[in-house]
């Protein structure tokens, strides 16, 4: 059910964005303002012996140079506090801050950041997740027990944070299998890569700041900022012009509180602008890379019958929102299949890298490239079509998954009939090309947001709402969803947004749950205004407020659409006393109880909304130089109901995009200094235009009653997450065995060709 | 500090001989200098004005390609598509459709980059280098311009107005390969040229072959004439192939092991042999090669 009739929605910010005009934050420019650069550590493992910005401070030009010593000492991060602004005794990766400088131009900015003389003793760098995990591995952090750690949250020396999923006896279980198979599979780090360098300017006013800021998450950036420079949220406001992007890479807090604690010991505005080689080093979120072991067993018939994981998350040098990462990452290793025993042990390893955060759907793309790689492998050994396999093992209405959710009614397999069906799977196809099938699950997040509606006098609608636009349109849709409470078009409404002193709290962009949430906030602020126009209308057409519907911008009594009045009209006499004023925020869905073991558990184990997704992907294989190109992605997802289907096609296009890279060509490459040797756009390659394989999408529109407004579950990260599976299920198929690490670069896929390992 | 604007070949001289640098699209020197790679010169003379500079002329000794011909013009122009098709490979895949645009055959050969796309197929189709200074002009081979990663043996006073290539053969195709990664927006991994010539019973009469990206310079392959002449056209490929491998001095990078470059210069070698000897025998294949035949293709 889709609630748009319009075939196409025009994007509230998408003329100012086209024809330029729209402002990002690297675009404000105040009176006196100061430019800001970091000092970074440029050692991955080192204990500062000296650190003096004397020099620095004694330059011409230069306002302000800040180091740990000049901000309070807070340790913070949810979840695992482990860091803080300024690295103090000890850096732990490259990017870490040392020191801040603001001053008049870039130019000296820049040559007085150089001038802090930083001295170190080289500390053993930490980089090999399984040796890190090893007894007496040097300690990436030495007072990792002193840590207010939260929640149940488990920790080892160099792990951040463990879980596991038990269910039945595994042991057991395989005993019983006529095959087990075993598989490693292992994943570089990637990046978020936004096409906007992320950009900060603060500017005090007496005790107050406001901080424009390229951030998917304001709330969180103001109570970042507050929590470390010790304020309280009402001397903080955070706005968000214009975001080029994010994919997660502008979750988080992040540099907010240095510029605003520059801006104050300046007394002056200051602006930070990244480059893109510091977008790639500095902030606290990047792809995780991971080591997969999956053993699984199965019944001669093709039964799964139980499965055993270990994986090792690479959590870089500090935690930031990574905690949950292992739990969600056995999940995806566990996967949308049934099996009467399961056990997933997890761990997020600590290492000089940097650190790991929430990329669109963080541990999940590899997690699935691994178990549906695995799969197939089971697969062959049982000598089954991979596809027939999945339909004899997958999840689906009533049938228990393996943490014990009992699932209502789902569309996996629709969508893995559908996809395989629009595919050319099983066709005769050249003999350098394939179809591979991957299928995906994810959840989606329900949690609390605000709205506020409003109608002014001359009958124009507006939606003031703590969500935050990244770029998918979700924000944008919200037009929709008010509208349609209230009988009046998208296009009389207004969004104020990304400002946290104008609207209530919303988590922002990130895990896919703007419209499930702020949806949810919308329409119940919006029917509070109908509510009132009901009320207004009742009065005037001498019917009861019951009897009134809102429809094409009128208000009218049921079953006499002549007895009417416009709602222009009725906006007009409430502006003169009761006023249209709306709020809503909704009872979050709730998340299932399930009824597996998990220890150090974050929540992830029973989903709400569950989205389920199949990709089937045609490649084709330059078998003497191992490069693979993809020609043709067919696409089913079930998010629920599809409220902007417009949005939807772009979110699994752009989605889908990712994916490639990540599986073909995006990965970090370590040196030996474990710092990044990639960190620009010639080495790290991504995806262009002219690489995009044709895409067909198919929505299979189940309405979720426990999830978003009109039954909409989250899209903008499942599309993301079995692309580079099936992609490599295809090379597979080209290759005659799985290429075990991702990205499957050329070279790679070449390698595993020729029987070579690297 | 000086940025001047010159409308002859003269005037661009002249800056020359007082200091400047030439500067054309500036795709390498303006995006280098931002990338850190090496400060923008103080003085600078734009060239991308002097329409002497451009063009395609035929004339007894060949053809005189002008050294402002934009990658965009080279790989639709009739006369380098139609006899020299390995330049026009080469230019089509080079960055994006802007970068074609302003990008010149004349700064692609003058950055001197081991990489470069229309070094290998210049060299195979045996093409001279048109230097002028104040002081008079010269001609050289591009074995003696090309002198290491980024150096040329031209002076500083020196400028490239054209590039001439030798009248064109009956019977003689050229093709440019490339490793790539993506269809855009790629550096040349490893590439080969190859130009061959076919006698009337089909087999080998000339062959020259020249390889990007796997040794300081463009490296010429060795041997390979004799190695080729007098076999049939399927033959010469793998074998061409074989002593492009052997020969290379590729080095390990971010973008592939030297293991792997040695293995996959044989590749592009072969390919490049296979498709110029396909062109010299008349069969019309589109440009660039990379999109119609291998990976790259649609
Ligand atoms: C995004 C991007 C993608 C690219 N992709 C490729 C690619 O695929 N393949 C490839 O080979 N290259 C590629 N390049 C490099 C570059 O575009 C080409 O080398 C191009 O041909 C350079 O020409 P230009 O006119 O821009 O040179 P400029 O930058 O103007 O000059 C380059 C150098 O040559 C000198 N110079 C220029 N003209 C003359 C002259 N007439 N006489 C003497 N010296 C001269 C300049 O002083 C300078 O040192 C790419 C560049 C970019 C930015």
């Amino acid at each position: 059910m889709a609630i748009a009739e319009v075939p196409r929605f025009v994007r509230a910010d998408g003329p100012d964005k086209v024809t330029g005009s729209g402002r990002y934050a690297a675009d404000i420019n105040l009176t006196g303002q100061l430019v800001a650069k970091f000092r970074y550590a440029g050692v991955s493992h080192a204990r500062i012996t000296k650190l003096d910005t004397s020099a620095a401070s004694a330059m011409p030009g230069v306002f302000a140079v800040l180091t740990a010593a000049d901000v309070p000492d807070v340790i913070y991060s949810p979840v695992v506090p482990d860091r803080r602004l300024f690295a103090k005794d000890v850096v732990r990766f490259e990017g870490e801050l040392v020191a801040a400088v603001a001053a008049v131009d870039a130019a000296t900015a820049q040559a007085a950041a150089d001038a802090i003389v930083v001295e170190y003793e080289d500390l053993p760098i930490v980089d090999d997740l399984e040796a890190a995990m090893a007894d007496g591995s040097p300690l990436v952090h030495q007072d990792w027990e002193s840590y207010a750690v939260t929640g149940d949250t488990v920790q080892r020396p160099n792990v951040a944070s463990f879980s596991s999923i038990e269910k039945g006896d595994v042991d057991a279980a395989m005993a019983n299998a006529d095959h087990v198979v075993m598989s490693r599979y292992v994943a570089d780090g990637c990046h978020a890569l936004p096409i906007e360098p992320r950009a900060v300017v603060a500017q005090w006013e007496g005790e107050k700041v406001t901080i424009w800021t390229s951030t998917q998450v304001p709330f969180d950036a103001r109570a970042g900022v507050c929590e470390t420079l010790q304020m309280p949220a009402s001397k903080v406001r955070v706005i968000v012009p214009h975001l080029g992007g994010g994919f997660g890479g502008k979750c988080g807090f992040h540099f907010e509180a240095h510029v605003a604690a520059l801006a104050k010991a300046a007394r002056r505005p200051v602006k930070l602008v990244f480059s893109r080689q510091e977008e790639m080093v500095a902030p606290d979120r990047r792809r995780e890379g991971m080591i997969v072991d999956i053993t699984s067993g199965v019944k001669a018939d093709g039964t799964l019958v139980a499965r055993s994981g270990w994986i090792a998350i690479d959590n870089g040098a500090y935690t930031a929102d990574a905690a949950f990462f292992p739990q969600l990452a056995a999940m995806h290793v566990a996967g949308p299949y049934a099996m009467e025993a399961v056990k997933i042990e997890a761990s997020l390893v600590y290492t000089n890298h940097q650190p790991s955060g929430s990329v669109r759907a963080p541990t999940a793309p590899q997690a699935c490239w691994a178990l549906e790689s695995h799969t197939d492998e089971l697969a062959a050994m049982v000598g089954m079509d991979p596809v027939e396999f999945r339909r004899a093992n997958i999840v689906d209405e009533g049938i228990e998954g393996a943490a014990g959710q009992v699932y209502g009614e789902i569309g996996l397999r629709r969508c893995l009939d559908a996809a395989v069906e629009a595919s050319a799977y099983g066709d005769d196809l050249p003999d350098n090309e394939a179809v591979g099938v991957a299928i995906s699950w994810w959840p989606s997040f329900p949690g609390p947001s605000g709205a506020y509606i409003k109608i002014d006098s001359d009958g124009s609608g507006m939606v003031i709402t703590g969500a935050q636009e990244c770029g998918t349109g979700s924000v944008m849709t919200l037009r929709m969803l008010a509208a349609k409470e209230l009988g009046m078009e998208p296009e009389d409404f207004q969004l104020v947004y990304q400002d946290t002193s104008a609207a209530p709290y919303d988590t922002g962009a990130t895990g896919s749950q703007t419209l499930l949430n702020n949806g949810r906030a919308v329409v119940e602020g919006a029917r509070e205004v109908a509510a009132q126009l009901r009320d207004l209308a009742a009065d005037r057409l001498e019917a009861a407020p019951d009897d009134i519907v809102l429809a094409s911008g009128k208000a009218h009594v049921s079953g006499s659409p002549d007895k009417a009045v416009s709602i222009v009209e009725l906006a007009g006499v409430a502006a003169e006393g009761e006023m249209l004023i709306g709020k809503g925020s909704g009872t979050p869905p709730e998340y299932p109880s399930v009824s597996a073991v998990c220890v150090g558990d974050q929540g992830l184990a029973g989903w709400a909304g569950p989205q389920f997704a199949c990709h089937a992907v045609h490649v084709r294989l330059d078998r003497e130089t191992g490069v693979v190109r993809v020609l043709d992605v067919s696409a089913a997802h079930d998010s629920g109901t599809i409220i902007n289907p417009v949005a939807a096609h772009g979110q699994v296009e752009g989605g889908i995009m990712m994916g490639v890279g990540q599986a073909l060509t995006e990965g970090t490459q370590y040196g030996d200094d474990a710092k990044q040797r990639n960190t620009g756009l010639l080495e790290y390659k991504l995806q262009t235009a002219a690489d995009a394989p044709t895409i067909h999408t198919e929505f299979i529109e189940i309405p979720d009653p426990n999830a978003g407004p009109y039954g909409a579950k989250g899209l903008a990260e499942a599309p993301n997450v079995p692309t580079a599976a099936a992609i490599a299920n295809g090379v597979a198929k080209l290759v005659g065995m799985p290429v075990r690490q991702l990205p499957m670069t050329a070279e790679r896929v070449w390698m595993t060709s020729e029987g070579m390992s690297s | 500090m000086s940025f001047t604007i010159a409308t002859t070949v003269d005037e661009a001289l002249v800056a020359l001989g007082a200091g400047a640098r030439p500067i054309a699209g500036g795709t390498d020197l303006v995006v280098g200098a931002r990338h850190g790679k090496a400060a923008l010169p103080a003085d600078l003379v734009a060239i991308d004005r002097i329409d002497e500079l451009g063009g395609v002329e035929l004339d007894s000794a060949g053809v005189r390609v002008g050294a402002l011909m934009s990658h965009a013009e080279v790989m639709t122009d009739p006369v380098i598509v139609g006899s020299y098709t390995a330049i026009a490979d080469a230019s089509a895949l080079v960055g994006s459709p802007s970068t074609r645009h302003v990008g010149t055959l004349g700064g692609n050969v003058m950055n001197g980059s081991p990489a470069m796309d229309t070094g290998a197929p210049l060299t195979v189709l045996g093409a001279t280098a048109e230097l002028r200074s104040v002081t008079g002009g010269r001609t050289v081979s591009l074995d003696e311009l090309w002198a290491g990663p980024g150096r040329t043996t031209a002076n500083p006073g020196e400028l490239l107005v054209a590039l001439h290539l030798p009248p064109a053969r009956d019977r003689c195709g050229s093709a440019y390969v490339r490793l790539e990664y993506r269809r855009a927006m790629e550096i040349a991994v490893v590439g080969a040229a190859a130009a061959v010539t076919l006698a009337a019973d089909g087999t080998v009469a000339s062959v020259a072959v020249a390889l990007a990206a796997v040794a300081p310079t463009i490296l010429s392959v060795d041997g390979v004439n004799e190695a080729l002449v007098g076999r049939t056209a399927a033959a010469a490929g793998p074998v061409a192939g074989a002593l492009a491998s052997e020969q290379a001095a590729p080095i390990s990078d971010l973008r592939a092991s030297d293991r792997y470059r040695r293995h996959c210069i044989g590749v592009m070698a072969k390919r490049a042999v296979d498709a110029a000897a396909r062109r010299a025998d008349g069969e019309s294949i589109a440009v660039p090669v990379n999109r119609s035949i291998g990976i790259g293709a649609a």
